[in-house]
């Protein structure tokens, strides 16, 4: 069991892409409100388990994300973790006041990004880079203010919610998130409703944290609460679902194929499935081998005898 | 040989009124300067970078550590030689973080004789193992400059052309005993384009500034551990590489891991390894040949293809994208009440940075996190998914 005096914080970053969830909607009359409130329940569970448990909630949309729990408009800023809630309200059924406070602030923030967002385009994809930059930011910024103020070594991971699929161009920002998180020790766990996303399952597998592909989406708590809601130290006494074989093939960059066995330009380090004289990202050119020149031998003419 | 004019030493030039930086304020207090020296040091690293030069990627580096008498001294704690070794531990791992597909060898050199402590291997766990055990080793007779360079040369020179080739010399004597003449030694080195570095421990010598004149390489002297730690960290960054270095294509296989829990019948699969011996259940697969391996990046022994994954590769790209220094603002300029846009935390420094793509605001912290580790604005990738 986790000693008394840790800290733990758990940053959840949820993708909200409105379009993807409208056909969602259409298709199955799943809302993007259950699965708001399967994350609350989590992030209220988290909260319960220990005094010193701390939550962040991260909204993923696909021009932005912000931050839905704790909001920087409320007590301004760190008010929400020293645990001055001068304004908390009062929820009248006795719960601890600082779920309920939670729970009310989501929900608003929520409606606000909602709302508020300008639309571009229509694109299902999402951006989940940018949310994990911030959130590793966030989780640094708590790390250093904990550190200072009360002596105590904080540890954190981030869950990530994902639906929508996956955005090709974030490859190269999304690969440097995730070294930054394995420098920090921080790990990313993943939670799939939709369709299998490569990138989470190698961000997965270089963290150390876990990744799930949820068949049912109505069961959304209960796949929280048993896989995601036990900290690194609880794991290994658990039996949890067994790790992915993850695709790590890269693909080439002339045709998009996965390649096994490739070139790669020493220069600028791209990805060919067949040999050719100039790199088409650096533009060098490069020394053919040529296969080496054999002396002829002379041979001796057998002499009959 | 020695046509070039010499940097004029330091105590050549005029006074250095070190003591007029420091300022008190009203109260007497010099908090507030020493804050700014802290800040300005903070942020010297990352105003240094490239730009648009080609980085040797692929780098084949040999560190040399004087093991001689003089390593027993006690000006670093608990004495020379261990601080090194604990320096060279963080380096190894920090090293192999950086530059993923790059190998790194040890050699030692006391008793006017050089000793390979371990091989050229792209795996930190051999290098970490050797340095646990040099810990004991003792530390008698003279360094050879010129038997650990010969050393190293013989396996440098044998790689290919398109790798970085280079010599970092850890060196703490003012002596060292040479079987030839070290010059023609040095001419050979420049003319194999292997470049020599050397950070030394006790003080300049002559002999090493000639050498990393000519082969291109850099040499200063440590002032204290966290300078020695510093000097060491600059290695770890890929240099710029020679203008004549060749470019090719090297062919490489990619690997996934696999998993041995389901398939039986490769229990019995040997491994390539000779040093570890065992079965193990898991491993990486050559595409080529099937050969099993436990580690990766690796050489096969079968077939001679590279092996590396692709975590491996993206590793690097952080050094051929670098992020652009941010613009230094003063806190009084924005609106008040601002927030950091990364860690939403409230704006307390007098000093904030703007990208200058998005116009995002950081604090000191997130800037310098975003510089060493993350290497991307986390504003910019939410406004370049836009267009």
């Amino acid at each position: 069991m986790a000693s008394e005096d840790e800290l733990n914080l758990l940053v959840i970053v949820m993708d909200v892409n409105p379009i993807w969830w409208g056909q969602q909607a259409q298709r199955d009359m799943s809302e993007s409100t259950e699965c708001l409130d399967a994350v609350m329940v989590m992030g209220n569970s988290h909260m319960a388990m220990t005094t010193t448990n701390r939550l962040a909630v991260i909204s993923s949309h696909f021009q932005d994300s912000h931050f839905l729990y704790p909001c920087k408009n409320w007590t301004g800023g760190d008010g929400a973790w020293d645990g001055t809630m001068d304004e908390a309200p009062y929820c009248g059924d006795g719960k601890y006041e600082l779920l309920s406070v939670a729970n009310n602030v989501v929900a608003e923030e929520m409606k606000r990004v909602m709302s508020t967002t300008e639309m571009k385009g229509n694109s299902t994809d999402t951006l989940l880079a940018g949310s994990l930059a911030k959130a590793l930011c966030c989780i640094l910024l708590q790390k250093i203010v904990t550190f200072f103020s009360a002596g105590q070594e904080m540890k954190s991971r981030i869950l990530v919610i994902k639906t929508a699929e996956d955005c090709a161009r974030q490859y190269m920002n999304f690969m440097n998130v995730i070294f930054a998180a394995q420098k920090q020790n921080i790990l990313i766990d993943a939670c799939v409703l939709d369709s299998d996303s490569g990138l989470l399952q190698q961000a997965c597998d270089i963290t150390g944290g876990l990744y799930l592909k949820i068949p049912q989406k109505i069961a959304l708590a209960q796949y929280l609460l048993w896989v995601f809601l036990p900290d690194l130290e609880q794991r290994p006494q658990l039996v949890l679902p067994p790790p992915v074989h993850v695709d790590y093939r890269a693909a080439c960059f002339c045709h998009r194929n996965l390649i096994e066995i490739g070139y790669v330009c020493s220069v600028c380090l791209s990805i060919f499935c067949n040999f050719s004289p100039i790199c088409t990202t650096c533009e060098t050119a490069f020394k053919i081998q040529l296969p080496q020149m054999m002396k002829s031998k002379k041979k001796k003419l057998k002499q009959s005898i | 040989m020695d046509e070039e004019p010499e940097r004029a030493k330091r105590w050549e030039g005029g006074y250095e009124r070190t003591w007029e930086v420091l300022k008190e304020d009203e109260f007497g207090s010099l908090k507030a300067t020493v804050e700014e020296i802290l800040f300005q040091s903070k942020r010297k690293r990352a105003l240094e970078s490239h730009g648009q030069v080609r980085l040797g990627m692929m780098r084949h580096l040999y560190v040399v550590i004087d093991s001689s008498r003089t390593m027993e001294d006690m000006d670093l704690r608990p004495n020379r030689l261990k601080a090194t070794l604990k320096l060279m531990e963080a380096f190894v791992e920090e090293y192999f973080d950086q530059n993923p597909i790059s190998q790194v060898g040890l050699i030692t050199t006391k008793n006017k004789r050089a000793e390979k402590l371990t091989e050229l291997a792209g795996n930190p766990k051999k290098h970490l193992a050797a340095l646990k055990k040099a810990r004991d080793a003792a530390c008698v007779g003279e360094p050879s400059l010129y038997n650990s360079l010969n050393l190293a040369m013989q396996t440098l020179k044998h790689m290919p052309g398109h790798t970085s080739r280079e010599i970092v010399v850890i060196f703490s004597s003012l002596t060292t005993c040479d079987p030839a003449n070290i010059y023609e030694l040095i001419k050979t080195l420049k003319s194999l384009k292997i470049r020599v570095s050397v950070i030394g421990l006790s003080a300049e010598v002559r002999v090493c500034t000639v050498l990393t004149r000519e082969t291109g390489g850099t040499y200063h002297v440590c002032l204290d551990e966290s300078h020695f730690k510093e000097l060491l960290m600059f290695h770890v960054k890929p240099p710029p590489a020679n203008a004549q270095s060749e470019c090719s294509l090297i062919r490489m296989g990619r690997c996934a891991h696999v998993c041995f829990s389901q398939t039986l019948k490769h229990s019995q699969t040997h491994l390539d390894s000779t040093s570890e011996v065992g079965l193990s259940l898991g491993g990486y697969f050559c595409p080529q040949c099937h050969a099993k391996h436990t580690e990766l990046p690796v050489e096969c022994k079968i077939c001679g293809l590279t092996l590396v994954s692709a975590p491996h590769l993206a590793r690097s790209f952080h050094h051929l994208f670098p992020l652009e220094a941010f613009r230094e603002t003063p806190l009084e300029e924005l609106p008040a009440d601002r927030f950091c846009h990364a860690c939403q935390g409230k704006l307390k420094d007098k000093i904030v940075f703007t990208c200058p793509f998005c116009s995002g605001v950081f604090c000191t912290e997130c800037d310098l996190f975003i510089h060493d580790s993350l290497h991307c604005c986390p504003s910019c990738i939410n406004s370049q998914h836009s267009n």
